[in-house]
């Protein structure tokens, strides 16, 4: 199964499920859990099940395409279920079976996972799902959003599409897993993927981006107190974003790092509590 | 009488908690029982990933019956004059459900009270259960619940299903919406549909037939057996691990082994790497070679049987390649640069914000050790390896391997000052310096490692009490409890009767900024002596005994030999009078308010002289015991207790204990307060002395003789 193919099935599978197929968010973001489908939606009572792939960026993370699972871009597919489904594991391994795992040919495990994410004020237990010894999956259960306890509470799954597809193709590199006949993601992210790790880890310019972090921070504030919580959110995930950059470029001191996470989550909290008194004009249509 | 099964069933828990829940829910059940007066036989527990289970024999079909008896109000306040019951009385029947012309008065220690009493019990079973049930799931104990769905229930992971059977019948248990029923589940990818039971009795039987393996300690030989085959079969010895086999018994409700291997020029890493790496990271067991070394194998435990094992395999040998790859990519890179300008890169990692970076702290520790080993006094060729190693010690902080893999701190500082060619003895003593790594875990076998590990843990101790950051309840943010006993445990092992304030001088006066001020150094010291305290209470010695041993002893390792010489004394009936006896003294001397010497010409009682007399042999009696523990007690691993038991002491004991005699006749035939200034004075020095020849031993005033109050 080529790699289009593996996100056309699992967007079939999840909108049979009543999920919403919902495009990339624009904004630069280190995992789907900030795309606003996700970090805001999991507020407040309303139903909600969204899924579809998640680029995403964690400069630190980059090996200029040397390591065969890490990266600094890489595709995730989220799927965001609220309120969990109380057979949502075995319709998760139903979506591995419709990608051509079948379950009972392979070892797959429930691996106790504690996450959080410090940024974001949130929390949740679940697993991480293990195939024949790869992690394959993060699942969470959010108890805590934003700082906001989540009720109901959603539930996340993360596949890590790279590793699938390499596992599905017999690739060794995730360069090497065919996108479409003939394109392969090294073809399409091989120069991205090493000139960004150059830029992140030696030409990100420190001052421009503490800079931007300042200006970012005051403008999320200010369109907070006009209550556009939309606008506000995307300058926190920019702020978000040039922490990382500074992060990866390794210019942050343990103090000061813990300074910065301390900031974003401050923007993150106060975009969720704004969404949650504001959001009455959000409210989507009944979910299937 | 009847069987009760009652099963929870979970999407997949963390082993830890299955492990746990094992342990204690047969107490919870037994409790829960108990305390609604249901009489019961044996309990046995299960426990997987997806359930945790009692089963109950001998169950009474109804509870005890039996009195309940309630106190009311004053039966001043519960009467009128003329023998009503006043509204207070009436109030306090009706609440428990009597007539008021039932109350009873009795006389009780505080005075007369009214009573209600009343018959209780003789509830069926199936009646209780529903309640007490979904109390054993609130029961379990969990540092951290979560919620599920859009309901307030909270359980470790989401509850799936209930079984609650009492021999035959469904007993109605509800829980976060879940109705119990006969209906469990078997294996998750080797069972298909849902697994009914007629009768409680027949649980195990049917998770068997149903590929569940329920009974852990069953499933754990089970785990173990089938690795140890599958590399047997291959001609391999498993490397058994405790930790891996129990977190791998509840990952798996089916084990079954799976041989796998890896290329052999990754045999070249660390045997820590290697095994770190398959055990920690993948939950695999390594192998090793008859003769010994780490074979390019290893064995994975599946939860799954599947028809063709070459997938699986495929998909084990992939990860753990990948992550080979890894750790030989950190080996090769961190290999590029001497520990020495590793231990540069300490300045950019940050210990804490008021304490410095650990370039800091490791110079602090240097200078400390450097001042510990003065005190204590090492070897020349000791001094030589410890000057090797200070520099370097935990310069592997800095590497990417740790970075990476932070369980081989230490492990990879020996290892790659061994790839540098540095001696094997400083090698050696910076894997040392890091031990303890655990409660439990082992400690430094060399002088210089254990030097080095005390300094460091008591400057994280002190740095943090300084910065105003001591632990406080069970929060321990930065570990100092962990370092206080790690310190402790590590300087008892060695022996060194060097008294604890001197260590922590040498520790403090490392400190530049903070400062570290006297009375910190002193609650410091407090927080110590009470883990002292704390890891000889482990060891069974008796609360008063170990106060007697702490407060009479300077070294932590003398206060470890007094707690169990002091220990075996109070046990023997002519030394616990000798105590009372001396605790009378020792309260009388304290009015001598100095060091009066004893003047034998200012006797004026027969009984006086031969007390004196008596001393000289009571302090070699004193001296013998204290010489004889200390060969006998070699030193230990705080905690666990001395490796042998004291004997032959009695002789030294007579020798202690001969001194009541002329001690009793003293009290019995003077009086000490006597007006005369000098003869009072004399007969004050005496008793100071006699308070002294037994100080030794340890606070002796701290103890109590059998029968004293």
């Amino acid at each position: 199964m080529r790699f289009q193919e593996m996100t056309m099935a699992l967007d079939r599978f999840w909108a049979d499920r009543g999920c919403v197929i919902a495009p990339p968010h624009d904004t630069e973001v280190g995992a789907g859990t900030f795309y606003p489908t996700t970090f805001l939606r999991a507020l407040g009572p309303e139903p909600w099940r969204v899924a579809g792939i998640a680029p995403s960026r964690r400069p630190a993370d980059g090996r200029y395409g040397q390591n065969p699972y890490r990266f600094q871009y890489y595709y995730q597919y989220q799927v965001v279920l609220k309120p969990s489904p109380a057979d949502v594991q075995d319709t998760y391994l139903a979506s591995l079976y419709h990608l051509g795992i079948d379950p009972l040919a392979h070892d797959i495990r429930f691996v106790e996972d504690n996450w959080e994410s410090p940024t974001l004020g949130a929390w949740g237990l679940g697993w991480e799902v293990w195939m024949d010894g790869m992690e394959i999956t993060q699942f969470t259960y959010f108890q805590q959003v934003g700082g906001i306890d989540c009720a109901p509470v959603s539930v996340e799954l993360t596949y890590g599409l790279e590793r699938l597809a390499m596992y599905l193709q017999g690739a060794q590199h995730a360069f090497d897993v065919e996108v479409a006949p003939g394109v392969t993601l090294g073809n399409l992210r091989e120069d991205f993927e090493r000139q960004h790790c150059t830029y992140n880890f030696d030409h990100v310019d420190a001052d421009l981006q503490r800079l931007l972090f300042d200006r970012f921070e005051v403008e999320t504030q200010r369109l907070l107190g006009l209550d556009l919580v939309h606008p506000a959110y995307e300058f926190a995930l920019r702020c978000s974003h040039a922490f990382n950059l500074l992060d990866a470029r390794g210019v942050l001191s343990h103090t000061e790092r813990q300074g910065f996470v301390q900031r974003v989550r401050r923007l993150t909290e106060a975009c969720a509590s704004a969404y949650l008194a504001a959001r009455t004009s959000d409210a989507p249509a009944e979910v299937a | 009488m009847a069987t009760l099964l009652f099963e929870i069933g979970t999407e997949e828990l963390p082993s830890w908690f299955v492990r746990q829940s094992d342990e204690v829910i047969g107490g919870i059940v037994s409790a829960r029982l108990g305390g609604a007066g249901l009489e019961h036989g044996a309990i046995r527990s299960y426990a997987t990933p997806r359930r945790l289970a009692v089963l109950v024999d001998g169950l009474a079909p109804f509870s005890e019956r039996r009195a309940d008896v309630r106190r009311g109000p004053a039966a001043s306040a519960a009467f009128e004059a003329d023998g009503r019951p006043t509204k207070a009385a009436i109030g306090f029947a009706r609440s428990n459900d009597i007539d008021p012309a039932d109350l009873v008065v009795e006389e009780t220690e505080k005075g007369r009270y009214v009573f209600a009493r009343r018959e209780v019990g003789g509830d069926p079973a199936a009646e209780l259960l529903p309640a007490l049930l979904a109390g054993v799931v609130d029961d379990l104990p969990a540092p951290r619940k979560m919620r599920w769905g859009d309901g307030d229930a909270a359980f470790v992971r989401p509850l799936a299903w209930l079984v609650a059977l009492l021999d035959d019948a469904v007993i109605p248990v509800r829980y976060a919406g879940i109705e119990a029923g006969r209906t469990t589940r078997g294996h998750r990818f080797l069972h298909e549909g849902p697994v009914e039971l007629a009768h409680a009795g027949e649980y195990s039987e049917a998770l068997a037939r149903a590929s569940v393996g329920a009974d852990r300690a069953e499933r754990k030989a089970s785990v173990i057996a089938s690795a140890e085959s599958a590399a047997a079969a291959v001609d391999l010895r498993l490397e058994r691990d405790g930790a891996l086999e129990d977190e791998v018994t509840d990952l798996v409700e089916s084990p079954s082994a799976i041989l796998g291997s890896f290329d052999a020029r990754f045999l070249d890493l660390p045997d820590a790497v290697l095994a770190t790496v398959m055990i920690h990271h993948q939950r695999f067991f390594p192998t090793r070679e008859r003769g010994g070394d780490l074979a390019a194998s290893f064995v994975a435990i599946s939860n799954n049987r599947v028809p063709d094992d070459r997938v699986v395999r495929g998909g084990y040998e992939q990860v753990l390649r990948g992550r080979l790859d890894d750790a030989r990519f950190f080996w090769d890179a961190d290999r590029r640069d001497t520990l020495a300008r590793h231990a540069w890169a300490l300045a950019g990692i940050a210990f804490h914000k008021e304490l410095g970076s650990m370039a800091d702290k490791v110079a602090r520790v240097a200078k400390a050790t450097r001042r510990l080993a003065e005190l204590l006094g090492v070897s020349k060729e000791e001094a030589a390896v410890l000057k090797q190693a200070l520099p370097l010690f935990r310069a592997d902080l800095a590497t990417q391997m740790v970075y990476e893999l932070p369980e081989l701190e230490g492990t990879m500082g020996c290892a790659y000052a061994r790839a540098e060619g540095l001696p094997d003895a400083v090698a050696v003593a910076l894997e040392d310096g890091v031990l303890p790594r655990g409660p439990s875990g082992p400690l430094a076998a060399t002088r210089v490692g254990a030097l080095l590990s005390i300094a460091d843990r008591l400057d994280t101790v002190t740095g943090f009490f300084a910065i105003g950051r001591r632990p406080s309840g069970s929060a321990d943010p930065f570990g100092v409890r962990r370092a206080a006993l790690g310190a402790l445990r590590t300087l008892t092992a060695q022996g060194w009767r060097v008294p604890l304030p001197k260590v922590l001088e040498a520790v403090a006066g490392s400190f530049s900024a903070p400062v570290i001020e006297d009375d910190v150094l002193a609650d410091v010291e407090r927080y110590l002596w009470d883990r002292v305290a704390g890891l000889l209470a482990e060891e069974a010695v008796a609360p008063m005994v170990v106060r007697a041993a702490v407060h009479g002893s300077r070294s932590v390792i003398g206060a470890a030999r007094r707690a169990h010489l002091l220990q075996g004394l109070v046990a023997l009936p002519g030394f616990a009078d000798l105590l009372t006896l001396h605790k009378r003294a020792a309260n009388l001397a304290k009015q001598t308010g100095g060091a009066a010497r004893v003047k034998p010409g200012l006797f004026r009682d027969p009984v006086e002289g031969p007390l004196h007399d008596a001393l000289p042999e009571a302090r070699r009696g004193v001296e013998r015991l204290m010489a004889g523990v200390r060969k006998q007690l070699a030193p230990w691993d705080l905690g666990r207790g001395p490796g042998a038991e004291l004997s032959d002491l009695d002789a030294a004991v007579a020798e202690v204990v001969r001194l009541k005699a002329p001690l009793d006749a003293f009290f019995e035939g003077v009086m000490v307060m006597v007006d005369d200034a000098e003869v009072r004075g004399n007969r004050l020095a005496l008793l100071a002395e006699v308070a002294d020849a037994l100080s030794d031993l340890g606070a002796l005033s701290y103890l109590e003789a059998p029968g004293e109050t």
